[in-house]
């Protein structure tokens, strides 16, 4: 009885946890593999569909006033709205105006609408609407137009608007007539509080396109085509912006997910290599050394040109963008412009020159820097993150001349707070809107961080002021001309480089980039006319 | 165990909490609207809406009545407006949260259950070839940091052999229902939580086989060896159940970490995570963004601790008897 005690059973099979959580795991992977062959979409192929690649995703609700104050927010409520006048790739072109005169004694623009738009919701669209969207953002300005420009708005007739100006303004139609959304007055009339607006009324416009939805987490948009667009329906049904990491647009481009984006210098010949079409953006942006002009030694001009003198230019170019970039000019147009000045002085790289003019004004080398009577001084070069290796750069650059450097990199707004209250000497910025001289206004007197605000040259500050109420080009040429040279003489800031940009596509749709860039001058390929053709790849 | 001693204990903790996410702006120089809303919401701000804020947060008034100003509006599920996503703080974290818990839940699930069947396994068969590997190549994969996991994989998943998606949680606008949206979700989800595991599952593992190996030693594993037990019924009723006590503890606290802390790989796969918010909501300044994060975290951190709490007396019955 005991003898059958001792015999245990056991276990008759042995199932090892490892074998089968490996076996578990193989599993899961063929689901997966099972997943990839399921997950072609089921779309019906007749659907001409576009995907844009973004890496920021959210861009906020494509309505005037809740997408978010950047570019790309803007582009994809152009989409959407319409506004008086359009641009195509090289010049302005009617949008819901078809003709428009300039009335000088008056100071006014007339412009004839067009009879045949309607606004989403088959409503019509008529001059009541543009009259009423300027007279509202009177009480809620719209975030890109200054609406003091704009003095009042007449309807003439049905499709005739009058907008009386309340001073001449050169830059009308970048700044205004083409930036301007118009909405409807039908549905924001009632609108009280238009940043909370968000209902599905608030994206109703007169654009090629409709929004069909939006995610913000997944920061995601899809638009369909608006079959009564007055210039005939777009040629591409869907419109798609979707997220992906920067890292990964070429890839996603390559393999046909998506079919345009911005695409990283270094792998341009791959994408040609591939097949996409690649397009280059023209020079609109800079980055730059702000100077701390109220504070000794910088508040000196010969100082902060021994500055210019001491920093290549050129090959801050090619060693901290690897060749893909424009060494800056100091008058800040750069040189592929209509309003660029060749004779604008350049501060041709001379650290022999840089040292002289320092000596000159008083300073003297000790152990090879330099020091105001025996006192050593050190200048304080502050930047973002983004712009690590151009501050490292200049320091060196300085530093070989004499000038000693002290840098650090901070968080955006910490920078941004310090250069604001003036606890700086020496900051390294970006910026667009090179395209239409207005900038030069916004970014040497103008009161944000990013400009110089420089206010002591009275010249200069005639000039500037000049230039926007000069309606004739020729003369408003000439006048940017001279102030190119007067700034590139003061020097309150000092411009780096032009960096490039590129786009790279599946060739379906013509992506260009906007001559001036899109409405006020937006440096991205995505003008809605474009998606009015479309080729089959 | 549940007692009313634990609850009250968690209750005194999310009140300090929620004190402290009241008292911070508020400690902060300057205007606590400021703090609050940031230096460039307030310029775009007119002064009726200023005025109106001021009223809602009552900081015209001594400072108990702004707390118990600040508890009303937590408790109307107001956790302020957003200026940079311009909606309600809440409403933009709850739209990524669903994303966060599906990513982080079931990371710390597969990598604490396969963490703990590795260390049982590995600590079962010490010193053998099949321990020495698994604990080498577990601590180097470990040692690689989760987004450059996340790189590799997706460089070898998604781009070299295209059999993974390249971002997003789910194919934007692919009309997908039920069973195929899970798919696709699960299809998305894949390379994150694989990169996210291969990077976790090292802790749970090496924390798990230590204590097997203490476990090994006690009388109670002769006792098993002795009654004719199998092997796999020691390795997992007696000495895995009672090896489990680290682990756990170590993945409630995890939690807390984790909802902010996958914030890179996140990025890598375009994934609408808190984490990212998180950044994006420093970046901004976004000050109701920030705490409404803080105050979730809390709240689930709190939570995890209570159910791990609850779990204790499940999994070793002698801490019954310590209270």
């Amino acid at each position: 009885m005991f003898q059958v005690r001792y015999k245990i059973p056991r276990l008759k099979t042995r199932i090892s946890p490892l074998k089968v959580s490996l076996a578990l795991l193989t599993l899961a992977l063929a689901c997966c593999l099972l997943v990839t062959a399921c997950s072609k979409t089921g779309q019906p192929l007749e659907l001409v569909s576009y995907t844009i690649a973004d890496d920021t995703g959210d861009w906020g609700y494509p309505s005037p006033y809740t997408h978010y104050a950047r570019g790309p927010g803007y582009i994809r409520m152009s989409f959407l709205f319409d506004t008086l006048v359009w641009k195509d790739a090289s010049e302005f072109v009617p949008a819901l105006a078809k003709e428009w005169e300039y009335i000088s004694a008056d100071n006014a623009y007339i412009f004839k609408l067009r009879g045949d738009v309607t606004w989403h919701d088959g409503v019509e669209f008529t001059a009541e609407d543009v009259v009423f969207t300027f007279n509202y953002t009177k009480e809620h300005p719209f975030q890109w137009v200054d609406s003091s420009i704009v003095e009042s708005a007449e309807v003439l007739d049905k499709y005739t608007v009058k907008l009386y100006l309340s001073k001449p303004y050169a830059p009308f139609f970048q700044d205004v007539a083409g930036t301007q959304p118009i909405i409807p007055k039908h549905i924001w009339q009632d609108v009280e509080e238009p940043e909370k607006f968000i209902a599905k009324e608030a994206v109703i416009g007169t654009g090629p396109y409709k929004l069909a939805d939006y995610s913000k987490e997944h920061g995601s948009y899809l638009y369909k085509a608006y079959s009564d667009y007055y210039l005939g329906k777009p040629a591409v049904d869907e419109l798609k912006f979707v997220k992906i990491s920067k890292e990964m647009i070429p890839a996603a481009l390559k393999g046909g997910s998506m079919d345009a984006g911005d695409t990283p210098p270094e792998v341009i010949s791959e994408m040609e290599e591939a097949g996409l079409t690649v397009i280059t953006a023209p020079y609109a942006w800079n980055a730059k050394l702000t100077i701390n002009h109220q504070k000794e030694p910088l508040s000196s001009k010969q100082f902060r040109q021994a500055l210019a003198y001491a920093i290549d230019r050129e090959a801050l170019v090619q060693i901290t963008q690897r060749g893909h970039a424009m060494a800056g000019s100091p008058g800040m147009i750069p040189p592929t412009s209509d309003w660029y000045n060749p004779d604008t002085p350049q501060y041709e790289y001379d650290p022999a020159k840089a040292q002289r003019v320092l000596e000159e004004l008083g300073y003297g080398l000790e152990n090879g820097y330099f020091t105001k009577d025996s006192t050593e001084f050190v200048l304080e070069l502050v930047t973002t993150a983004r712009f690590k290796e151009v501050g490292q750069f200049v320091k060196q650059q300085l530093e070989a001349a004499g000038i000693k450097i002290d840098f650090r990199t901070m968080e955006d707004k910490t920078v941004d707070a310090k250069v604001l209250a003036w606890q700086f000497d020496l900051a390294i910025y970006g910026h667009g809107g090179l395209h239409e001289p207005s900038i030069l206004n916004k970014m040497i007197t103008g009161e944000g961080f990013n400009s110089a605000r420089y206010h002591a040259d009275e010249t200069l500050n005639e000039l500037l002021e000049n230039q926007l109420t000069e309606m004739d080009r020729g003369e408003r040429v000439n006048i940017v001309r001279q102030i190119q040279e007067v700034y590139a003489e003061d020097l309150p800031s000092l411009t780096l480089y032009y960096p490039n940009w590129y786009w790279a596509h599946d060739g379906s749709v013509e992506l260009f980039y906007t001559n001036d860039g899109i409405a006020f001058g937006i440096p991205i390929p995505l003008n809605k006319l474009a998606f009015m053709e479309y080729k089959a790849m | 165990m549940f007692s009313i001693r634990n609850l009250a204990l968690y209750l005194i903790a999310m009140f300090i909490i929620l004190a402290l996410n009241f008292l911070l702006p508020r400690m902060m120089p300057g205007d606590p609207l400021m703090a609050i809303y940031g230096e460039e919401a307030l310029v775009q701000m007119t002064p009726a809406l200023k005025a109106e804020l001021v009223e809602r947060f009552a900081l015209d008034q001594p400072w108990w009545q702004q707390f118990a100003a600040y508890l009303s509006t937590l408790f109307t599920g107001d956790l302020g407006y957003s200026y940079y996503h311009n909606a309600p703080a809440l409403e933009v974290i709850l739209g990524r949260l669903p994303w966060t818990l599906l990513l982080v839940g079931t990371t710390l699930i597969i990598s604490t259950f396969g963490g703990i069947i590795l260390g049982i396994e590995s600590g079962w068969r010490r010193s053998s070839l099949q321990d020495k590997s698994l604990l080498t190549g577990l601590m180097v994969l470990g040692g690689f940091p989760d987004f450059f996991l996340g790189i590799l994989l997706l460089i070898g998943f998604g781009v070299t052999w295209a059999i993974f998606p390249l971002s997003g949680a789910i194919t934007p606008y692919s009309g997908f229902t039920g069973a195929a949206l899970v798919l696709d979700v699960l299809h998305h989800l894949f390379l994150p939580v694989t990169a996210l595991i291969l990077c976790h599952v090292g802790v749970s593992y090496l924390l798990t086989r230590n204590t097997m190996v203490t476990v090994l030693k006690e009388p109670y594993m002769l006792t098993a060896r002795a009654k004719g037990l199998s092997n796999l019924v020691m390795r997992y009723r007696h000495a895995g159940r009672n090896a489990l006590l680290p682990v756990i503890t170590r993945t409630g606290i995890q939690l807390g970490r984790m909802i902010t802390g996958v914030l890179f790989v996140e990025i890598v796969f375009a994934y609408p995570g808190l984490g990212y918010l998180t950044y994006e909501a420093l970046l901004t300044r976004d000050y109701p963004v920030l705490q409404g994060v803080l105050l979730i975290v809390a709240v689930f951190v709190l939570i995890a601790n209570f159910l791990v709490d609850l779990s204790y007396s499940k999994i070793d019955p002698r801490i019954r008897y310590a209270h």
